[in-house]
């Protein structure tokens, strides 16, 4: 550099610095953080969610607003559709720029905790009322200490969904019961060209599930909860449930190229396979339906979709009634507005949860609204829920990010054969060293 | 803004480091007329610099300079990406990373990528180039044709690829339906085949880019020399080879430097057709890839930016090394030397 330009630079970085602080420190304001200050005047209260099942979900939750938005006329209900695996990236950044939306899609376990430790959370402060529309049961997993920081609206028994044109067109006459009789309908699907199952592996938690529900099964309820809290996998279940699925992978039951299957997105995905009859079943929670049917050619529910729990292991020491799941539940940042909270709490009313559960396919959280359920699927999905001696939350939610993102790596690498059930256990070790 | 630096009336002021260490050489007698001169168009260049380049500084300043200093500051502490770090842990996280074998595999994937674009992209873009250089029919529309892919987003041509390249897509249906169905595979999961279908996709999408470099190198080496070469009894490969290549050296070099950078960052494409989670089966994650997932999806912020710094440090070493020892010959004049 020449002399007598250096002297001109220093002015001008020094003028950006200036420039850039003073942009940096204008910026902060933006955004959509909570309005807190609400004593009478204008509320915007702002919403995420994943709408995972195309426009009949932000329908929904439209006229929802509407209709507490005519009786709360100083409030404003503004949505926000973020797709699914984009949702908790984008939801970061925001709580780290403090502009994080008041309510948002909070998916428990780990995250929620440390979403709390941050204090990013408000802590719920809800009415009897409230916790008889919710159900003690579903709130339980989504308090910390007794402290509720999240709104269930649905419970997602996980389990498979299928078609049941295609069982029968197998020749299937009763859904499969235990893995050995998966794996009979697997080969008798294989015969009418039919993928038997999907996965959309390309996304990793479709695919990991696969193994979280072996463990579920192989494992005892006290090691569940006691790994949950250790994060280490030393009991032998844990390697049993992946040699649980190299076996069952043994007879081809997942479509070709499942490694770089979507689960969710346009027809080539997992969910889209099903909907239109390229596959017969798909692991899922029962967000699954309503993604199915915006994926169906005429974007209508699938006529002939069927559920039935993960089958039973044998020799396995879970109970074999018991099911994964979680739910579609709501948290509010730390800045939001009490209209935010009286929202959510007018959501879990009756009324309300008859639509929801109707524009999202799935079953409500509130028991008076679940009388209304008629599709099959999620009355067989309800009957298994509440048959369950217990159930757990998915497991890559409730061991948290780190880990849980490392199993599902673990479980992909394992289903693509470059790895066996002790990679899974030593890869989430790992993980925890990261973290 | 203009205010604040003042008008160009600072010459003779004797302003001692009005910007900063530049002052070069005032004096603090009265200068003679023609000197003041001299310094107030000095003083009005300088202005003029500053507010010429000042915009381009601050964004360099903004969306370089200082994500990166953040990032090296995260490297230092194991830190969820909530509230401010804390965790102080030093140098682990860069422990970690020079033991995690998935970090030498993305690694060694990068090295492959560098390797094989060049070897790939360079002696095909040339050829390519020379042929466009001659004069024939149709020469625009072949031109336009290579050069499309580089200027479509590298999420639409992820996107489009992934989607032909599936085991059920376009590509193992064509093959069906034209008698090739013994050559239908999974391009995309088979780990043997993937990494050469990404190496097939990069070259289509960025040979373009390469063939308009070389092309603009072509233009530049005069005709006399050919027609000189022509009279002494050369031929047209001979030509080529001894005149074309060696004065195309500056522009390969250049190209070879872009390419290498480009090669180490690679993330987009990758991210689009295999995501993140598969790339690492198939054999094409790279660093970047690497970093999102531990650093974004895994939730270990520190740990992902110090996989940034190890990036950064990585591509800068690679750069400096390659202006030393290959850019040197082609650099010499374009970097001016203070003669004041």
């Amino acid at each position: 550099m020449t002399r007598k330009t250096r002297g001109a630079t220093v002015a001008a970085i020094g003028l950006g610095i200036a420039l850039a602080a003073s942009a940096c420190a204008g910026g902060s304001s933006g955004g959509s953080g909570g309005s807190g200050d609400s004593a009478g005047g204008k509320v915007t209260v702002t919403f995420w969610e994943n709408a995972t099942n195309g426009p009949d979900g932000l329908a929904y939750f439209q006229s929802a607003a509407k209709a507490f938005e005519a009786i709360h006329p100083n409030v404003t209900i503004q949505y926000q559709t973020i797709q699914n695996e984009d949702f908790d990236g984008k939801l970061q950044t925001a709580l780290n720029a403090n502009s994080a939306p008041d309510i948002f899609l909070q998916r428990g376990g780990g995250k929620m905790q440390a979403e709390v430790d941050a204090g990013q959370l408000q802590a719920l402060n809800l009415s009897a009322t409230d916790k008889t529309n919710v159900g003690a049961g579903a709130l339980a997993g989504l308090s910390i200490d007794g402290q509720a920081y999240a709104v269930p609206f649905d419970t997602q028994p996980e389990g498979i969904y299928y078609s049941k044109d295609l069982f029968q067109q197998a020749g299937i006459t009763t859904t499969p019961t235990t893995i050995d009789e998966l794996e009979a309908d697997v080969a008798l699907l294989k015969k009418i060209n039919v993928a038997p199952i999907a996965v959309g592996a390309k996304d990793a938690w479709p695919a990991a599930h696969w193994y979280y529900n072996f463990a579920v099964r192989e494992c005892s309820q006290a090691t569940l909860a006691s790994t949950a809290k250790s994060l280490q996998f030393s009991d032998a279940c844990w390697t049993k449930a992946g040699d649980d699925l190299a076996a069952f992978l043994k007879v081809s039951p997942f479509q070709n190229g499942f490694l770089t299957t979507a689960a969710q997105q346009g027809a080539g995905s997992s969910a889209g396979m099903l909907a239109n009859h390229k596959a017969a079943m798909e692991l899922m929670g029962s967000w699954d339906p309503g993604v199915i049917s915006s994926l169906t050619p005429n974007q209508k529910p699938l006529p002939d979709l069927g559920w039935f729990p993960f089958p039973a292991v044998t020799g396995g020491q879970g109970d074999p009634s018991a099911i994964m799941g979680g739910s579609d539940s709501y948290s509010l940042s730390k800045n939001a507005p009490k209209e935010a909270l009286e929202f959510l709490e007018f959501l879990v009313t009756k009324d309300q949860q008859v639509a929801y559960a109707k524009a999202f396919q799935s079953i409500p959280v509130n028991q008076a609204a679940q009388s209304g359920i008629t599709e099959s699927y999620n009355v067989s999905a309800l009957q298994a829920a509440n048959k369950a001696t217990y159930s757990v939350l998915y497991l890559d939610t409730q061991f948290g990010q780190n880990v849980g993102n490392a199993m599902n790596t673990a479980v992909v690498n394992m289903m693509a054969g470059k790895g066996n059930a002790a990679g899974i256990v030593s890869a989430s070790n790992a993980a925890a060293a990261k973290g | 803004m203009s205010e604040s630096l003042g008008t160009d009336t600072v010459a003779g002021s004797q302003s001692q480091g009005t910007f900063g260490a530049g002052g070069a050489g005032v004096t603090a007698s009265p200068a003679p007329p023609r000197a003041a001169a001299r310094r107030r168009g000095r003083a009005r260049m300088r202005l003029e610099i500053t507010l010429l380049s000042g915009p381009a500084i601050i964004m360099f300043l903004a969306f370089v300079i200082f994500p990166v200093a953040v990032a090296a500051y995260y490297g230092f502490y194991r830190w969820h990406g909530y509230g401010p770090a804390t965790d102080w842990v030093g140098l682990n996280n860069y422990k970690l990373i020079f033991t995690d074998p998935a970090f030498q595999q993305v690694l060694w994937h990068n090295l492959l990528i560098v390797v094989l674009s060049l070897v790939i992209q360079g002696p095909l873009a040339i050829i390519m180039a020379l042929l466009l250089n001659q004069k024939m029919r149709g020469r625009g529309l072949i031109r336009v044709l290579i050069f499309v892919p580089y200027v479509i987003s590298e999420v639409i041509v992820g996107t489009g690829w992934s989607l032909m390249l599936q085991a059920n897509g376009a590509m193992n249906d064509l093959l069906g339906h034209i008698g090739l169905g013994a050559l239908q595979s999974d391009w995309l999961a088979d780990p043997n085949l993937a990494l050469w279908t990404l190496m097939a996709i990069i070259s289509w999408k960025y040979i373009g880019f390469a063939v308009i470099l070389m092309l603009a190198g072509l233009q530049s080496i005069p005709d006399e020399i050919y027609e000189a070469a022509a009279i002494d009894g050369a031929s047209f490969w001979q030509m080529q080879r001894r005149i074309t290549v060696p004065l195309l050296g500056p522009t390969i070099r250049i190209w070879a430097f872009l390419s290498i950078i480009g090669s180490l960052q690679l993330f987009d494409l990758v991210y689009i057709i295999w995501g993140q989670y598969v790339s690492g089966t198939a054999g094409t994650s790279t660093m970047a890839i690497y970093m999102v997932a531990q650093g974004r999806d895994a939730g270990n912020y520190g740990y992902g930016s110090a996989v940034a710094v190890v990036m950064f440090l990585i591509s800068l070493v690679v750069a400096l090394i390659y202006q030393r020892f290959v850019l040197r010959r082609d650099l010499r004049g374009a970097v001016t030397e203070g003669t004041v």
